[in-house]
């Protein structure tokens, strides 16, 4: 009997309502605490991530956080309006500008950063000394560890004014570069610090993926004489494909999700145009300027798409490599 | 071994040798482009005033001086700040391990009614975002503003790392949790007392994890907190780099200047934003040669989970 239940679940539930609850009422009754468990973690699940769910309803409404007792409250106690914020969001001539930054910025990053520590992982795996490859993984791993203001902190030290790398430009007789200033290098400062922050972190996942591409078959490609880069180009490659499909399949999934504490620290008024992206304009029109249901509605309008392109990400690699990215 | 080894390179070929000189070459390039920065900062840090103003430090210090950090230690809020970063990130880190810990046990039993539902709820917090608005409002109506607990409440339960200790949970053989249960144990005390004992590199490295997160977060200590005393570690250094030209106008205009006489030289702007960055990269770089490999298996834990 109840094997034959254990496989009925196994086969896709194929148990009634009133099996699955005398089931589950029996499995309550041996392990209680199992269930107790959940409770702290559904907690703070309800506080923090579902509780802000129902808040999506500002977008909806003209929001007066002194309408009730407390502003969750007040939201219930505020007018519908209907979608009159989203018709103005369209139209405002600054919803362009953040959508079209936010897809630049972190299309330009994966374009430009993505291919790096697949190489780099290539190259380390050719590393024959044990100390000096850990000396080198240490080096490039660390900078993942410190937090965007260090990181903004360094680069404000390298690229001020009067920062080593303005100084080295001026000595050649080049003018200095406003780095955080100037439109046309912000965003490259941009890439460039994630980059610096980012590529060790994903080196390490190329390596161990590397690791596990079976050895003899490199044995079996020299005997036949291929060389290196035939070596990297047939079987490296190949073995690290579904790593490589997997990690851009979720850098494309979560572009509307990245790059905003960076963005927040490292821009300022004079490159508004270039490097602001959707949440940070969500932030400052909701948090700074009070305007709460007007950034409720672009901060819904991105988690929608967000959402959507996780989602499509998921089925993607589902469908590629039969495995979820959750 | 060492005579395969010694087969090994009287095998390669010259293209096989180049392709290690060229890897050798590269990833040096790479290291110190990850390390010459901080190299810089730190020599910043200790170099005299006129060096630092004017650009003329490189990768090394000069004209060796303290003052800039003793200026940033003992006239700043410095060790204020640095309490409070401690303070969230210690107690941080116990909260999330209890609720990560107990969620993941529960939910790494494959057998669990109702466990592909509580397993869902996750997964859609993961992918659907309310946004910070009405997270700021969620917080709001707690009354927990400007306290250590809306730091710490964003980051009560990462899903990601309930999914990796999840994903662990359920690789540990049923064999000894079932003996333990014969024996009469309950769930608590096995998980207790047989599974964690168990888990102790899985621990180890999501700790690691959450207190990195708890450490290095500056948005939302900067989004729920106001009161100058409760800023963090993050929020005082951005604050310094942002702000050092006021910082550095009041020190000279105060009484402080005058007392601090000639010494006040060697305290620029850059100086300060370079001990500030220094002073709080410290600790990481003090902790991380023990933690490297926890971390590690971080990265390869997360990426071999699904």
């Amino acid at each position: 009997m109840r094997k034959k239940r254990e496989e009925a679940m196994k086969m896709g539930r194929k148990l009634s309502a009133k099996q699955q609850i005398v089931h589950f009422i029996k499995y309550f009754k041996a392990h209680p605490f199992l269930y107790l468990m959940l409770i702290p973690g559904f907690f703070f699940l309800f506080i923090y991530k579902f509780w802000p769910l129902y808040g999506l309803e500002m977008a909806f409404k003209d929001y007066n956080i002194f309408a009730g007792a407390n502003p969750m409250d007040s939201i219930a106690a505020s007018d519908w309006v209907g979608l009159k914020w989203f018709e103005r969001l369209f139209s405002s001539s600054q919803f362009p500008v953040v959508l079209r930054n936010t897809l630049v910025i972190n299309s330009l990053k994966i374009l430009f950063l993505f291919p790096i520590p697949i190489i780099a992982a290539i190259l380390l795996n050719e590393i024959n000394s044990h100390l000096y490859k850990k000396t080198l993984t240490t080096a490039i791993y660390i900078p993942y560890f410190f937090s965007w203001v260090v990181i903004y902190g360094i680069f404000y030290s390298l690229l001020g004014s009067y920062g080593v790398v303005n100084t080295i430009l001026s000595s050649l007789g080049l003018s200095r570069v406003q780095f955080f200033t100037d439109q046309s290098v912000f965003r490259g400062v941009l890439i460039f610090t994630e980059g610096w922050k980012e590529i060790g972190y994903n080196t390490i996942i190329y390596l161990a993926a590397i690791t596990t591409i079976d050895s003899t078959l490199y044995e079996a490609a020299r005997i036949d004489g291929a060389s290196k880069i035939q070596q990297v180009w047939h079987i490296t490659l190949p073995g690290l494909l579904p790593t490589i499909v997997l990690m851009l399949i979720l850098k494309v999934g979560y572009i509307l999700d990245t790059g905003f504490e960076q963005v927040l620290i490292f821009y300022n008024p004079a490159v508004y145009d270039v490097a602001d992206i959707i949440q940070t304009y969500v932030y400052r029109i909701g948090l700074g300027q009070a305007n709460f249901s007007l950034a409720t509605a672009l901060g819904l309008f991105n988690s929608v798409v967000a959402f959507i392109l996780v989602v499509s990400a998921n089925t993607v690699s589902k469908k590629l490599l039969g495995r979820s990215i959750w | 071994m060492t005579g395969s080894r010694i087969r090994k390179l009287k095998l390669k070929s010259t293209s096989e040798r180049a392709f290690t000189i060229a890897a050798y070459i590269i990833m040096t390039a790479l290291a110190l482009i990850c390390i010459f920065p901080c190299l810089h900062v730190f020599s910043k840090s200790i170099s005299g005033g006129n060096l630092v103003a004017t650009g003329q430090i490189y990768f090394t210090p000069k004209a060796i001086q303290f003052e800039t950090m003793e200026y940033i230690l003992e006239k700043t809020e410095f060790f204020n700040c640095l309490k409070n970063t401690l303070i969230v990130t210690v107690l941080g880190t116990a909260i999330s391990m209890f609720t990560t810990i107990t969620t993941a046990y529960p939910l790494s039993k494959p057998k669990m009614p109702g466990r592909k539902l509580f397993v869902m709820l996750y997964v859609i917090s993961m992918v659907f975002f309310g946004g910070i608005v009405p997270a700021y409002m969620v917080v709001n109506t707690l009354g927990i503003l400007d306290t250590y607990w809306a730091i710490i409440l964003p980051f009560a339960i990462v899903q990601f790392n309930m999914f990796v200790m999840k994903s662990y949970f359920e690789g540990l053989p049923e064999s000894i949790e079932e003996a333990a249960q014969i024996d009469g144990a309950s769930d608590v005390q096995t998980l207790v007392r047989i599974v964690i004992p168990m888990s102790k590199p899985v621990i180890a490295t999501v700790s690691l994890l959450y207190a990195v997160n708890y450490w290095n977060n500056y948005f939302h200590a900067m989004m729920y907190t106001n009161s100058s005393s409760m800023r963090t570690l993050q929020v005082y250094l951005y604050d310094i780099i942002n702000n050092g030209q006021a910082f550095l106008e009041s020190l000279y205009s105060g009484s402080l200047g005058t007392n601090l006489g000639n010494s006040m030289v060697n305290i620029t702007t850059d100086g300060m934003v370079a001990a500030a960055v220094t002073l709080s990269i410290i600790p990481i770089i003090a902790v991380y040669p023990f933690v490297q490999r926890y971390l590690i298996k971080g990265i390869t834990l997360g990426s071999v989970k699904g």
